[in-house]
């Protein structure tokens, strides 16, 4: 029996919160295992999620590496002359923002398990107009059209006898820059067709709707509801009591 | 120049089936292939295994005897041209001149001669005067004949069209079957994919391949 899209955007919201609420590395990994458990529980695609985001997953250890050589404090493991390179705190921050990321980006995985329709069923069952609930789905639907343009303009610049893997980073971003003003415009010619044929078969020709699929919480939706939320209580007192949250 | 297929296939997924299984042939330049099939035949796959832009799941492919596997797309570009079925995913530039001229000037081999060969493409491929015009707004026809003439910009040797007269008038269609023809009179080789029985009797000569099950008869 498949989850209510519902279920999942409430377990995304609780997910992140505790993301950004938590600031200690232990409370933050068991956060990241949660939802690397629930990704494994609804069966996603791990293995080509990672694939597909292995360019942003460089840049996360980037950035978490600039982190731990910026922020000063706590031990001094590295130092050259009189300036600190590597502290205990500035590990601890890129550890930190690792974890974060992390969560946010099993997060976003688990919508992914859901298809866009029923996605924008699951925002109009809580109260989202449907024109926003509707656009919402049109947008999700649209990222796996932008990669593929992206993906068949770059075949095109290799077909103009350009070997991307190598040339240098100026000629690379020289030519990224020649393939997303196609690219933009071809999503915004699509989604020109798309809204022709939605006005073509009435959409909003009537202001009151129906649905082919009603979606209805089951028994087992609910007990991940009361679950995920007790869960997320308990955890937020603990780290309440043990002064790990972040005050604001 | 000699391409051949041994033992090609090709999966999209794993759990999908072939969509090309055990394909062998060989093409030669100085000859022209119509390679004709149903939708989802295959037909644009082998185009783009040729190319190097999709790599096989078994078998090899060899060009002039060279494997493919050491040979990147866009080397290959460089013998063998690709026009796409949508010339609007061939077209990048702001202008038609800068649509000839950017691949040059990204590998800096822009020099005077290849200048005047642009030029000449231009008149050759009826876009003189047009060198300005934003390639997105033309018609179909020049549209093909702009992705037609970047392609004939390289000195390729083997063409691959894929379904090239699908979305053009009768006058871009004897342009391009004229074209075909004249190039393979030239001594270089073509693979046509098309759907368009027609176009069979308006080529010279053709070599007719059918892809069905994954197999090339």
């Amino acid at each position: 029996m498949k989850t209510d899209p519902r279920v999942k955007l409430l377990v995304i919201v609780l997910l992140t919160t505790l993301a950004v609420l938590a600031k200690d590395v232990i409370y933050l990994a068991v956060v990241v295992l949660a939802a690397l458990l629930i990704n494994i529980l609804l069966k996603t695609d791990l293995a080509s999620a990672f694939k597909r985001l292995r360019h942003f997953l460089w840049l996360l250890l980037f950035i978490a590496l600039v982190q731990s050589l910026t922020i000063k404090g706590g031990t001094v493991l590295l130092h050259i002359g009189g300036a600190n390179l590597l502290t205990t705190r500035g590990i601890q921050f890129a550890v930190e923002f690792i974890l974060r990321m992390g969560v946010i980006v099993f997060a976003g995985l688990i919508a992914t398990t859901t298809d866009g329709r029923e996605m924008t069923d699951g925002l109009l069952k809580m109260h989202m107009p449907y024109e926003l609930a509707f656009m919402s789905g049109i947008a999700l639907r649209f990222l796996p059209v932008f990669r593929e343009e992206f993906s068949a303009r770059l075949n095109a610049i290799s077909m103009r006898g350009i070997d991307l893997k190598k040339i240098g980073l100026f000629k690379k971003l020289k030519l990224y820059a020649y393939l997303i003003s196609p690219t933009v415009s071809g999503c915004i010619i699509r989604s020109g067709e798309l809204a022709k044929s939605m006005q073509s078969r009435g959409f909003r020709a009537n202001k009151k709707r129906t649905m082919l699929r009603e979606l209805k919480m089951t028994a087992k939706d609910w007990t991940i509801i009361a679950v995920s939320l007790i869960l997320t209580a308990c955890y937020l007192c603990a780290m309440y009591i043990h002064g790990t949250l972040v005050r604001f | 120049m000699q391409i051949t297929l041994s033992d090609l296939a090709f999966k999209y997924k794993k759990s999908l089936p072939p969509v090309l299984d055990g394909v062998t042939y060989s093409f030669q330049s100085g000859k022209l292939y119509t390679l004709l099939g149903a939708n989802g035949s295959g037909k644009t796959t082998l185009g783009k295994l040729i190319l190097g832009l999709l790599k096989p799941t078994r078998g090899e492919i060899t060009i002039d005897g060279q494997s493919g596997k050491k040979l990147s797309a866009g080397k290959r570009a460089n013998r063998i041209g690709y026009l796409f079925q949508n010339p609007d995913m061939q077209l990048f530039a702001t202008s038609v001149l800068e649509e000839l001229t950017f691949p040059f000037e990204i590998t800096k081999c822009l020099t005077e001669q290849k200048k005047k060969k642009l030029s000449d493409l231009l008149v050759k491929f009826k876009l003189g005067g047009m060198e300005d015009r934003f390639p997105l707004t033309m018609s179909g026809g020049e549209k093909q004949r702009l992705a037609l003439a970047t392609v004939m910009s390289r000195d390729v040797k083997f063409l691959i069209l894929d379904e090239p007269t699908s979305a053009i008038d009768q006058d871009g269609r004897a342009f391009i079957t004229d074209f075909i023809n004249g190039f393979v009179g030239a001594g270089g080789g073509a693979i046509v994919i098309t759907h368009d029985e027609d176009l069979l009797t308006e080529l010279k000569n053709p070599v007719t391949l059918k892809l069905f099950g994954g197999k090339l008869t």
